[in-house]
């Protein structure tokens, strides 16, 4: 399979000369930020083509080892068992840091609710708590709606890791397989509650602080607000920091203020030039 | 060798290279599964059809379907509950009582709803009904009731038409005779007529179940997702191949998730391979 694929990519490459490619893939939380660096780069470098993958995370650290990825677009640190295999393989993998992601409780906005811990979460995630009113005595005695992304999202494994702690999610808790279907679900029920990125949040549904701490700009930058997290591109950096080539100048252009600008314009908070 | 042989070779040809790649494509298709199932077969086992716990990106890893597997069952279940019986009153009141008008506008009206894409359905089910569910008392927006009503309407056409063939396929001298002894109209067709027609009956509600299990996209819209075994109509549930939908796009490829899934998908190629083969047997049973 992946073989058949390699043998199309050279036979494409040799089709078209050697117009110079760059293949990224990864995390379907950073795709909107690449999608918009694509845009703007097809403009600076015409003969450069880029291909983009959404595909999670793991995917793309995974293509980052059998190198069929330049560049793999991540919302998680790497494993420890991918820092063994880079370390058995003799790679070495840099991380660069394009902007920060908080992940956002959101509640419907009809629901008298303004704030959680990250303890209360916890709870009404791992199914210890499934009543409103076992929260706190003045809201309705309902059922609560848990929503989640499914279990391949990166923002998921995010929520896991920062809220549960490792802890399984109940059964009941349900999937939903985009950002988009869980906001509609909150919207229209009003015990609902679910978790999104920052870079997702409408008007239909309110956004709860938690431990107290809103998930402002400043407070995901500085990984005050509990729920944050930094996005990550890895590169292999086996051979040395590249310093030419397609690499080199689409990092050049994520990091630079226009590039910065487009993390803020795709929803997450940027990392440089605040 | 001349010209008419000719002819009569290419189009043989042709015929035959076109038979062989369906039936290639259907063992290749039958390979790939199985061979991209294996692993997980092999590595988790009987868990799979033991546990009731999916998680499978958690640190150690758990792939029980069990619940998602009964979820399957339940949902197709009370889908099919409720579209043979309506499917076979349509096929009934196109077979028997409705005017030549009548007829040609319920086809017409059953074949533009077969139409519909199910995304659309899907659309409708979760913009316009989930509400009014909720309003019944449903707690949440995706639910076994709606999602069961929303593979109804997706299952009908095909139920009624089928059964309507095979009403249409009995003698018409056998229903002549029964109304010559005297027999009702609803007599002679619901006992006289359906009796011959039963195995093209039972045919059509296998091929309508094999279609109900395998439909994804409504499910994914609107049956909550909840890898739970459903204990009310008002419960989330969450599907097999709800859940191959759902996370296939983003499992990292050959992991053991991503061959869990393809598990997933093997188990409902088999049941729908037994369904086909019992609707064969009941077709050829009912040939002879």
């Amino acid at each position: 399979m992946k073989r058949t694929i390699l043998v199309m990519l050279l036979a494409t490459v040799a089709l078209f000369g050697f117009a110079e490619t760059l293949v990224i893939k990864g995390s379907n939380t950073i795709f909107p930020v690449t999608q918009l660096w694509i845009e703007e780069m097809k403009d600076m470098y015409p003969d450069l083509t880029i291909t983009l993958e959404g595909a999670g995370s793991s995917t793309g650290i995974a293509a980052l080892f059998n190198e069929t990825t330049d560049i793999a677009n991540s919302s998680r640190w790497l494993k420890d068992s991918e820092i063994t295999k880079m370390y058995q393989e003799g790679k070495y993998f840099i991380p660069i840091v394009l902007g920060y992601d908080g992940i956002a409780v959101i509640v419907n906005p009809d629901l008298g609710i303004n704030e959680i811990s990250l303890e209360e979460l916890a709870n009404i995630y791992t199914g210890k708590i499934t009543r409103w009113n076992q929260l706190n005595p003045n809201l309705p005695n309902q059922r609560i709606v848990v929503y989640s992304r499914n279990s391949a999202s990166g923002t998921y494994e995010t929520f896991v890791e920062k809220v549960l702690e490792g802890e399984r999610m109940a059964p009941t808790v349900q999937m939903l397989e985009s950002t988009q279907a869980e906001i509609e679900s909150i919207a229209r029920n009003k015990y609902a509650i679910g978790y999104t990125g920052v870079g997702y949040v409408t008007d239909d549904v309110k956004v709860l602080s938690v431990n107290g701490i809103q998930p402002t700009k400043l407070n995901i930058l500085n990984s005050v607000y509990p729920i944050s997290r930094p996005l990550y591109m890895f590169i292999d950096a086996t051979k040395g920091y590249p310093q030419t080539g397609p690499v080199k100048q689409y990092l050049t252009f994520g990091l630079s203020k226009r590039g910065q600008e487009l993390v803020e314009q795709a929803g997450y908070i940027a990392s440089y030039g605040f | 060798m001349n010209k008419r042989d000719l002819k009569n070779l290419i189009n043989q040809t042709i015929i035959t290279i076109v038979a062989l790649i369906g039936i290639f494509a259907l063992i290749g298709l039958f390979a790939f599964i199985i061979i991209e199932a294996l692993p997980a077969l092999t590595e988790v086992g009987a868990e799979i059809f033991g546990s009731l716990y999916w998680y499978p990106t958690y640190d150690p890893p758990e792939y029980g379907m069990l619940a998602m597997i009964l979820g399957s069952f339940i949902l197709t279940g009370i889908a099919s509950l409720i579209v043979i019986p309506m499917g076979y009153i349509v096929a009934f009141f196109l077979y028997d009582y409705a005017k030549p008008t009548e007829q040609k506008l319920i086809k017409s009206a059953i074949d533009l709803l077969s139409g519909i894409p199910s995304v659309i359905i899907g659309s409708f089910l979760f913009i316009y009904l989930s509400p009014m569910i909720m309003k019944i008392g449903a707690w949440s927006s995706g639910n076994l009731l709606l999602a069961a009503i929303g593979l109804s309407i997706l299952s009908l056409p095909y139920a009624a038409s089928l059964m309507q063939e095979s009403l249409s396929a009995v003698d018409t001298s056998l229903k002549e005779s029964s109304l010559a002894m005297g027999a009702s109209r609803f007599t002679t067709g619901f006992r006289i007529v359906s009796k011959a027609a039963l195995p093209g009956i039972l045919n059509a509600i296998i091929l309508t179940v094999n279609r109900i299990i395998g439909e994804t996209i409504v499910v994914l819209m609107v049956a909550g997702g909840a890898a739970i075994i459903p204990r009310s109509l008002f419960d989330p549930v969450r599907p097999l191949t709800a859940a191959i939908a759902s996370e296939m796009g983003e499992v990292p490829i050959g992991s053991l998730h991503y061959s869990a899934l393809f598990a997933a998908g093997l188990i409902l190629l088999v049941i729908s391979f037994i369904l086909t083969l019992l609707s064969r047997r009941i077709t050829r049973s009912w040939n002879r």
